[in-house]
This record gives structure tokens, sequence and C-alpha cells, in this order.
């Protein structure tokens, strides 16, 4: 099915998601839709299968104007999304999630939808068993099953939502077989992802999208590195710090294995020096966030060993971690850096929570005031954190980090903020590297990373870099590493375990 | 996004909801609205001024077609033998249907509506009917089958305005017992028990002395051929995973060859399993307690019924404080052996059953020698359960003696604590 | 923060939802055939008609502010103790356990105070009991709760039954009751005791400074408004969820001794009375603040102690009085969720 996008708009708050965006997807064509993470896409095809509403511009399937405004609208088009993660019910089985939304009256004919899938089933190469509760399903399997039931259901337009992400090889390739064997029988495919190697090897054309607008739509193949300008624009702030590195080594990590739901990382030797900064570059959820978490003492390795000045803290509690000076400051504000209900002041006053039994509340009340002031938080003391803006949480976090800090890790420390703020926030933080902290973080805005890093680990699904001199990084190097081609001219350092070995 | 806190705050929402919901049921699923008799309704006693206000207490329902349902009838007909009484009383005062109230308590809200006797009507509210005494020294406090005011007795407590009030149901058990090895053919009895204290030590023993002195006397057999066993399910009724269950325990008696059961508790499962165990070609009989309509539940399978009429003795001690006559501190009421069944004057009587047939003769000559005294079963020589002495030859039980029975006696069968 | 709550809450939705609330009562009193005045001051008679019916109200109000104080503490650390009725139990059986060996020996005072420690340690235990399945079982708190209650009603029955049996007997109706010496000493002949009164109160007070005043409190807030947030801000938060079920289960074992010392005399199979569940609304009602708990205990206590009145002046079944609570409290909290929905929304459009 034929289907066109025009002049779509749709904002968030101060946040224009889709600026004036159209797109064109031909049926029998598989389109790719690339962009980091933020830069729109999800937001599209989420207004393409009526999981949101657009404010501006109008659809038209096979050429007539329609106007999708639900999911079951879209369903009723024959639009259907695959979800990043499948929208199941687990503990229902495989046939059960089958027959959800099928057409019929107050009883299901079961035989014969379990011939009808079958028969789909075998038409994909899908080995799926129908009895099987889908929450004992590999994430791969269940986007089968998930693919299986919109096709029964009439789908004419299939929009898979980065689909490769946390599946296997096989599965990769059944999914990619699928697709193929779906624009063959005349239906359009949309393949939203941000891995460059994925939409070179599947996709008919691809377009292009970063913050909000589209900026590039080319047939495949194109050049990587036209892609990779495309994806992150075209210039990069110039490093622009000077060394904070200090004597004597920060942090060590010696053959550390971290295991998720997702991703296995695997981090073989990394030393950084006391007062470094070392920017985690990557798209979102390729693994930074689990380092961090390691170095707080939220995960445990479960092999090698994790040391902070010296001092070895390989599975120790988390407290331990606290009183060594390790401070960490997560990107969820209100679910994990500050507590939903709680006023600046109780903030402020937990953190005073070692001085005895009773709370000083009036000593905590002068100590909230500074801190508003000295941060420039806009808030009473009284107000809840919850009732903050982005920016506001963000300074009260900063404001809540213990003074002095070994070990500082950061993820996104100035998202939300504007460049005032920004430039204040860094300010901070490096005259804390002057005083011997070192500091991760994590970013998604390049120019952050290569303006206050001194060296830069950049992650790609799980698999991290060797760090590399910020002053030594290029805008393209960078560019080609985030998508997926970390050891492009380095010698493999971090190797990793994941269930899938990039294909190329 | 405060995800956590609403979930949370839903939780909590649902949990309160859902408390509130069950209250609002539990409430509405029992709305067995108590049916104002003439008695009770306000303005209906036809001698206002002199009014004389009886407050009941009582354990369980009203209606339930035993032991409680005896005391109100019974209360009953006395208030309306005597013009110028009328009555007030809470049914259910039990921890599991009024939580949070005690018999004590609700005898202060029945003395508070002008109550000038409270009549407390089980065992179990022994502490209540002493405290209640104790504190409203004033008020005459009338406790069905305790001994608190047995000056002979173990526990007396000296308590002035304290009585106690009895049936000899021992009598009604010997007659039920005698029915029940009239007519027994594999020589089995099976005693369908409640809890275990010294009222059902007693009346299961009464029971064996009746069924084998009519085994003996009247089957001309030996009083080793007669098995009598005993089964408690540890309370008055059933209550399910707290009791044995009364159904399958009565179950259990037929499918072993105990043809006859005689029933101890407060429901009527004796008489149901007897019925369906008759139907399925079994031979299967029950004796009846308490109810004395209890034939009517399985006619052709009961052997007879024997009840209490509690009319007697409350209408005595009405008549006597209108009278103002002093109340006996302890009242032990037999059978009128003149005529057991009559309403008036017997305090325990039997009703024989259809399943009796021609036994029923030799029923009749046993009441009438218990009656002239010729027939003292409580006499020596007497055993209990574990071989120790309970009567010398030819020693005749004194009433302590039979009321405060430590064990069953030798030849039952069944636990005696 | 006192004189916020209580001027912007009382707003349209409360009184709105109250006024259905008591028509929805009346409604059901009529459909049962009764007279809604008259179950209204029949009730009230029967909570202060008499000075024993007071005094029970003062009576019941103990227990019920111990329970629902203690709730307050896991109310606060975002918990839902339905275990309460069996901490309450196993206060009571606990207190009997030194009742049992001392009363003949050591002077009564004595054995009451070991009394009410034993009953504040065994509440405490089952409690924990609940919590430690909580944070280490990972099995809800609610569930928990329910299953040991249950434990608990059959752990008192077995007691009742077996080892603590009246001698020669096997019955339903309790332990036999014990020397008078040891009753709590009550106001003249009445059922109410300064004692009783005099602890509750003391650990009102107790759990309205811990949870306003000290760090303790502060941190329980944090954990119960996020359990993740809290442990990264170095909260030890388990150890917080731990404490808050010691702490009401050590609470409502308290409650559980005084109703064997003050009301029962002796352990009887339902020695909680319901008043646990009752509690735990008087805590929800109050929003977890220490305050009010005192006048929507006391409010519940005449409520439960008038409901005797309604089978003995009226002929209705006591039960009708669960209906009256349980339509209160339903409403209340629609009333209080439909004003806390408002202020979001307006709260959104304020923000964008």
């Amino acid at each position: 099915m034929r289907v066109e996008l025009h002049n779509i708009c749709k904002r968030f708050g101060s946040v224009q998601a889709n600026d004036d965006v159209s797109l064109i997807v031909e049926a029998g064509s598989i389109h790719g839709l690339l962009g980091e993470n933020g830069a729109g896409k999800s937001t599209l095809v989420k207004i393409l299968s009526g999981f949101m509403t657009r404010e501006q511009g109008s659809l038209q399937l096979e050429g007539h104007e329609v106007n999708i405004k639900t999911p079951a609208d879209a369903m009723q088009r024959g639009i259907g999304m695959l979800h990043q993660d499948p929208l199941d019910f687990p503990p229902l089985s495989v046939l059960d999630n089958f027959m959800v939304g099928q057409p019929g009256g107050l009883f299901t004919h079961r035989r014969e939808v379990i011939r009808k899938f079958r028969q789909l089933a075998v038409q994909f190469n899908f080995a799926l068993d129908i009895r099987q509760p889908v929450g004992d399903l590999t994430v791969g399997e269940r986007q089968q099953v998930e693919i299986l039931r919109l096709l029964s259901l009439g789908v004419k337009t299939l929009i898979l939502d980065e689909p490769t992400t946390g599946i296997s090889a096989s599965q990769k390739d059944a999914l990619f077989a699928a697709a193929r064997l779906l624009a063959s029988q005349g239906k359009s495919v949309i393949f939203v992802s941000h891995k460059l190697e994925d939409v070179d090897e599947l996709c008919d054309r691809v377009t292009v999208m970063r913050q909000g607008r589209v900026v590039g739509n080319l047939p495949i193949p194109a050049p990587d590195a036209q892609l990779i300008e495309l994806i992150f624009g075209e210039e990069l702030a110039p490093p622009a710090k000077n060394s904070t590195c200090q004597e004597g080594v920060a942090l060590a990590l010696e053959n550390i294995t971290i295991r998720s739901d997702r991703l296995n990382i695997q981090v073989n030797h990394l030393t950084v020096q006391q007062g470094e900064v070392i920017g985690l570059a990557g798209l979102e959820g390729s693994g930074q966030q689990l380092l961090l978490q390691l170095c707080a003492g939220l995960l445990q390795s479960s092999t090698g060993c994790l040391q902070i000045k010296g001092i070895d803290l390989t599975r120790q509690p988390y407290q331990t971690y606290l009183n060594t000076g390790v401070g960490y400051s997560p990107a969820d504000r209100l679910r994990e850096g500050l507590v939903n209900g709680l006023s600046i002041h109780e903030h402020v006053a937990l953190k005073t929570s070692s001085q005895g039994w009773f709370v000083d509340w009036k000593g905590t009340l002068k100590q909230a005031q500074t801190a508003i002031s000295l941060f420039n938080i806009r808030g009473k003391p009284d107000t809840k954190v919850e009732r903050l803006s982005g920016g506001n949480q963000q300074r009260t976090q900063l404001a809540l980090l213990p003074v002095p800090l070994n070990l500082l890790l950061m993820e996104h420390p100035t998202r939300g903020l504007d460049i005032g703020s920004t430039l204040w926030v860094w300010q901070q933080l490096l005259a804390r590297c002057e005083g011997g902290t070192t500091i991760l973080f994590t970013s998604s805005d390049l120019d952050e990373i290569m303006q206050y890093s001194d060296r830069v680990i950049v992650f790609s699904g799980g698999e991290l870099s060797e760090p590399i001199d910020a002053k030594k990084l290029t805008v393209e190097r960078l560019g080609q590493m985030i998508g997926g081609k970390l050891h492009y001219d380095s010698p493999v350092m971090a190797k990793r375990s994941t269930k899938h070995p990039a294909k190329r | 996004m405060p995800q956590t806190r609403s979930f949370f705050r839903r939780c909590w929402r649902m949990v309160a909801l859902f408390i509130a919901t069950w209250w609002i049921v539990a409430g509405c699923s029992s709305p067995s609205v108590n049916t104002p008799t003439s008695e009770t309704s306000p303005g209906a006693s036809p001698l206002a001024g002199s009014d004389l206000t009886v407050g009941m207490v009582m354990v369980g329902p009203k209606n339930d077609a035993g032991w409680n349902q005896a005391h109100f009838e019974g209360i009953q007909e006395a208030i309306k033998q005597l013009p110028g009484t009328k009555l007030e009383y809470v049914d259910k005062v039990n921890p599991a249907d009024r939580p949070n109230v005690t018999g004590a308590q609700v005898a202060d809200d029945l003395i508070a509506k002008g109550a000038k006797l409270i009549i407390f009507n089980s065992d179990d509210f022994k502490d209540d009917a002493l405290a209640a005494a104790k504190k409203h020294n004033d008020v005459p406090v009338l406790h069905v089958s305790g001994d608190y005011a047995w000056k002979e007795g173990k526990n007396f407590k000296g308590q002035p305005n304290l009585t106690n009030v009895m049936g000899k149901m021992q009598y009604g058990e010997m007659i039920g017992g005698c029915a029940a090895a009239l007519s027994t053919e594999t020589g089995k009895i099976g005693f369908l028990g409640a809890l275990i204290n010294d009222e059902t030590r007693r009346y299961a023993s009464s029971a064996y002395l009746g069924a084998r002195h009519c085994w003996e006397t009247y089957r001309k057999k030996p009083a080793s051929d007669l098995q009598f066993k005993v089964t408690w399910i540890g309370f008055w009724f059933n209550i399910p995973g707290k009791t044995l269950d009364p159904t399958k325990v009565a179950d259990d008696y037929f499918n072993g060859g105990y043809d006859v059961v005689m029933s101890g508790i407060d429901t009527p499962e004796a008489a149901v399993q007897a019925k369906k165990a008759a139907e399925a070609g079994k031979s299967a009989k029950y004796v009846h307690i308490d109810f004395k309509g209890g034939c009517n539940l399985a006619p052709d399978s009961c052997l007879g019924v024997r009840y209490y009429h509690w009319n007697v003795p409350y209408t005595t001690t009405l008549q006597n404080l209108k009278d103002g006559k002093p109340l006996e501190s302890f009242t032990w009421l037999g059978p009128d052996w003149k005529d057991i069944n009559s309403t008036a004057t017997s305090m325990i009587g039997f009703l024989p059953g259809k399943a009796l047939g021609d036994n029923q003769k030799n029923i009749d000559a046993f009441v009438k020698s218990l009656g002239d005294g010729s027939i003292d079963l409580f006499k020596g020589p007497l055993n209990y359960q574990d071989g120790s002495e309970f009567l010398k030859a030819g020693e005749k039980a004194t009433d302590q003696k039979i009321w405060y029975m430590p064990q069953l006696l030798k030849g039952m069968e069944g636990p005696s604590a | 923060m006192i004189s916020k709550i209580s001027i912007s809450r009382f707003n349209v939705y409360q009184v709105g939802s109250l006024v259905i609330a008591l028509a929805f009562i009346a409604g059901v009193i009529l459909m049962v055939g009764g007279s809604p005045l008259a179950v209204v001051t029949s009730m009230g008679a029967g909570a202060f008609g008499t000075t024993d019916q007071f005094a029970r109200v003062v009576a019941t109000l103990a227990p019920l502010l111990l329970c629902a104080s203690g709730l307050l503490f896991t109310f606060t650390a975002g918990l839902y103790n339905l275990g309460i009725e069996g901490q309450i139990v196993l206060g009571g059986i606990a207190a009997m356990i030194p009742i049992r060996l001392f009363q003949e020996i050591l002077p009564a005072p004595l054995v009451i105070a070991m009394a009410i420690t034993a009953g504040a340690l065994g509440g405490m235990l089952w409690g924990l009991l609940a919590g430690i399945l909580k944070v280490y079982g990972r099995i809800d708190e609610i569930f928990a709760g329910v299953g040991l209650n249950f434990m608990a009603d059959g752990l008192a029955l077995y007691l009742i039954f077996g080892p603590w049996k009246k001698p020669g007997v096997a019955s339903m109706s309790g332990t036999e009751q014990f020397s008078e010496a040891i009753w709590l000493p009550t106001f003249g002949k009445t059922e109410a005791s300064p004692v009783a009164l005099v602890i509750a109160l003391s650990l009102l007070l107790l759990t309205f400074i811990v949870l306003r005043g000290t760090y303790f409190g502060l941190k329980l807030k944090a954990v119960g408004h996020s359990l993740r947030a809290s442990y990264i801000l170095g909260i030890p938060a388990l150890s917080q969820l731990l404490s808050a079920f010691a702490l009401c289960g050590a609470f409502a074992g308290i409650a559980g001794s005084l109703q064997v010392l003050a009301v029962f005399h002796r352990l009887i199979p339902s020695i909680s009375s319901n008043l646990g569940y009752l509690a735990l609304l008087i805590a929800m009602l109050s929003g977890s603040q220490a305050w009010l708990l005192l006048p929507i205990a006391f409010f519940f206590s005449a409520l439960n102690i008038g409901s005797l009145q309604l089978p003995l002046s009226l002929d209705l079944e006591s039960s009708l009085s669960g209906v009256i609570q349980g339509t209160l409290v339903l409403f209340a909290l629609l009333g209080r969720g439909f004003s806390e929905l408002n202020k979001s929304d307006l709260n959104k459009t304020v923000n964008h």
C-alpha cells in the first residue's frame, strides 16, 4: 500500500517533535527511517499508526485522504505497527495472543484460527508452539507472533519500530526474510532504526530525520559517510576543554561482565585518572547506563574486579560505594534521581540524615534556600519536586550531590537545560574536577561529549570502544562508531559477547 | 510522570474500596431483620405499670432449630403465661457473629433498657454472667447450664443475685440410648458428640447406660456384645476447617456398621445422613436432640427425640419474681414422670419416632421404671473408662458425681477429654 | 503543614460525597424497614446513653488508636499492612504467656507490664514476618498479611483447644479467665481503662512526633513515595520497610495485649474483634495525618459500640452499622479521589 504523509507537525511542550515532516512510502517497498534517538521517527510512525494525533498535516493511503485517530482506525485501514516492546499479553498462550482482535462474534472458531495461524507460520518460516505462554518466549519470537497477528488482520503496511534490538542473528534473518516477502506481495514496510548496517541490508530507500525534521531521502545503497553526516549534522564543536587529569588512578575496571535483559557488556580493562572526564557516547540504550550503574554500585559484575581510589569495591553493597565518595545522578529524575512527592526542603533534609534523630527543620530550611539560590532553582523550599520543570529538577539533583566526591557518574547532565544553564552546570562540574573528582557522563549531545570530555568511550549495541582522546576524534569517526562500526580503524580492545554479532 | 506514586495511590484506594465494599456486602447479605413479636414490641404488653422486663442473651441465632430456639420459644411461652412481662433480647452473642461485644456488655445495655432479670443461655457465658451479677448486684442474673451458684458444686462463687438453671437431660439420654439399643441390628451405636466438657460427658455416659440397660433387659444380650462409640467434632455445630465435619462423621458411622446414630450437636446432620443411607438400602436410624420436631426431618428413620421445655423453669422464675419471692439459687429439673411430654410441667421429654415401631412398649416400660425409682442406672458398681472406680457396688451417685464426671464410662469407646 | 490541609481538603467534593453517603445510608435503612432518624438517635444513645456505653467507646478507642497509629508507619512507607489482624492476635497470644507463667508468682503490676511487653514483641514478630515475606520472599504484603492472619487465627484456636484449654473442656469459648488482680484497672465499674487510654494516647503522640520530626519518619516517607529513588539517594530502603512492619506489628501487639488484659481477661478465638480492619479504614481516612486519627477513631468507635442498639431497640441487624461504616468510607474516598483528580487537572494546565 502506498502511504503518504504530508507536512506533519507535532509538538510536546517546548519540543517540536515533528516539524513539517513529509514521507512517501511506495507499495511493495521497504522504507528505512533513520535518525538519532529523539529525532522524531517514533512520533511520526505513532501518528501514522494512530497511537498519537497530529496537530497539522495530512495522510493519504493509495492516494486517498484519510483521517486516523486511533490504533483501531489504523488497523481498519491496513496499517499495523510492531512495537519495540511487543504489546502482547505475556501470561496468555501464543494462540490466545494471536486470537486477540480476530473478527468473529462472541465465540471464536478456535480450530479455524489454528489453521490460519499454522498456514501463516509456514509461509514465513516461523517455528512457534501455539500452546506456549508468550511470557516464556524470546523478544524475537514475540515479534513473530505479533507479525502473524497483524498480518492475519489484513495489514497492508507494516511498521517495524527498532525491531533488531535484542534478537538473535537467526531471528533477524527470519524477520528480514519476512519483510522482503511482504514487500514482494505488494505490501509496504516501514523500518525504523538507528542502525546503519540494518538499513543498508534491508531497505530500498531511506529517509533520515534530525531534530524533528527530514534532512535527507535517498536510495539504498548509499555511502555510510553521507548517512552519518545526515544523522549527526555536519559540524561538531571542537574539543575545548583543558585537561583536568591528575596523578593517581580513580577508577580501575578489570575483566568486568554486566548482564541485563537486553545487553551483555564486557569490559576487559579500563582505568580512569583522578580529575578526568570521560564522555560515554552512543545511541541511548547501548550500554552506557549499565556501565555508570556498575561504577555506582547499583549493578554487580559477575566477574572481575572494580577499584575506586585503590579500594576494591567488587560486590560491595551500594552503601559502601556511597561512603567511598561515589555519586550517581540518574537521567530518570522522577523515578530514580528524586523522590516524587517530596519537597525540595525534604530532599535537602534527607541529605543531612546522619545528624542525630530529629530533623532540624529550621536549619535545613536555610540550607534549602541557599541551595535554591545557589543553583538558581525556580521553586520554593516546599515545592514538590514533581511540580518543578525538568531543568529545575536537574538543578535540584545537582544541588543534592555531596561534596566532595571521588567519582561522579552522570546521565545526561544538561538535558532540558538552556545554554546558559548548561554552561553554568559544566562550570560547577569542572570545578569539581579541578578538585580531583572524576566524572563519567553520558549524553546524546555529541557537542557536549566533544566539548567537555578528556577521553570518549563509544557504545554500540552493548559493545564499547577503547577510550579515545577527544582531541583525536573526528566527526566522521565518531558517527561511524556510533552507527555500529566501532572497530573502524582501532584495534579491538573490548569484545562483546552479545547474542548477535554484527553482520555485514 | 508521577507513575510510581499514582500506582501506589491506586492500590491504596483499591484496598480501601475493597474493605469498605466487603463491609457493605457482608452487612447486606444477612439482612434478616428480627421480626418484632408482640412480646417484644413496646407498648404491646397489656399491663403497663407493673411491667417486668426480662433481658435475654442468646449465644446463637434464635431460629437455629436447636438449643437457642428452644430457649427463645420457652421464654416466649413463659411470657405468654404471665401478663405484665415482656422480653428484650439479643441473639448471636458470640465473637464470630458480634465481634467486640461481650455478654456482660449486652447485659449492661439490657439493664439500661429496664430489664429486671437477665438470662444467659449458654455455658460460654459463665464469666459474663458472674461479671454482670457483680456489677449489677440488684438485678437477678439467671445463667443456664452453669454451676457458679451451686453451693454444693465445685465452683460456687457466692454471688447472691446469680442463679443457675439446668435440665436433667441425663434421663432423656437414657431413654434415647434405650431406643437406640432396642433398634440396633448390628449392636453398634454411634454418638455424634459436640465439644467435650462435663455436660457432654454426662450425656454420652447416660446414653450409654440407657442403651446397655435395655440391651441386657429387653434384648437379653450380654453387655459385651454392645458397641457404643463417641466421636466429638469439637464444637456445637460444624465450623468448616476447624471442627470435624459432622456429615462425614455420620457417614462413617453408617458405613462402618453403626446402624443407629445419636445426635449430640445442634444441627441435623445425623438425620440427613440417616435418611440418605436408608434410601441407599442401608439400615440406618437416628435419635435427635433439643428440637422437638426433629423426627420430621426423616420420619422413617427417626427413633425419637429427647428435648427440653425451657418454659417450665422460666415460668417459675418469672412468677417468683413477680410475687417477690426469692429465686432458687440452683435448679436442676428432671422430667415430670407422670407425663414426660407435658408442656406445662416436664422439663425433659422424649417423643418417640415412627422407626421405633413395636419397641415403643419397651420404652414405655423403661420410662415407667425410671419414674417409679425401680431402676436407677447411676448405681454402682460402675467404673470409668480407665478402669478406676466411679461408683462402688450398691452406691448411688450424688448430683455432684453426675454433674462432674471426669471421664466416660467403662465400655464406651472415644476420648474423655 | 497542618493549616493548609484542613481548609483546602474540605471542599465541595468532600461535603458532596458526605451528603450522597448519608442519602445512600438512609435509603438502605428504609429498604430494610427502619427509620433513618431512629437509627441515628438509637446509635447515638447506644454510644453515649449511659456511662457504661461511653466507657465502652473509650475502651474500644484505645486498640483502634494503637492499630491506626501503627498503620500510619506502614502507610507512610507505602505498604498495605492487611496483616494487622494477625498481629493483634499474636499480641494477645504472647500476652497470655507471662500471665500464665507468673500470675501466681509475681506482683500483678509486674505481670501486667510483662504481658504488654510480650504482646508488643509478639505483634512485632508477626509484623516482621510479613515484612520478610515482602522484602525477601517477594510476596505482596497484602497476601502475606492475609495468610498470616489465617495462621494467627489457627494458632489461637490450637492453643484454646489444645495446650491452654480449660481442664476437662474443649470449647471455642476461650481459655480460663485469669485472676482479677491482673485485669487492667478501670474507671469505676466501667470497662474503660485509664492505663490503656494513656498507652494509646502516648503512642499516638509518639507517632505524630516520629513522623513529623525525625529522620526516621522522613526516610519512611521517602521510601513510601519511591523505593528506587530513596535507595539511590542512600536510604537503607529495605531496613526502613522492615522497621515500619515491626513498629506497626508492635503497636498492634500492644492492642492485642490490651484486648486480653482489659476486655476479655482471657484468650478467645477472635481476640482482634475486627478492630484491625476498622483501624485500616481509620488510617486511610486520616490521609496519613496522625492528628486526625483521634477524632476519626473516636467516631468509628462510637459507631461500633452504638451498633448494638440496632437489634436491641429497633430489631435491625447490627451488621447495618457495617453498611454505614463502609458507605461513609467509600464515599469519603471517592470524594477525595474526585477532588484530587480535579486538582491535578488544574496543575497540568498551569504547568503547560
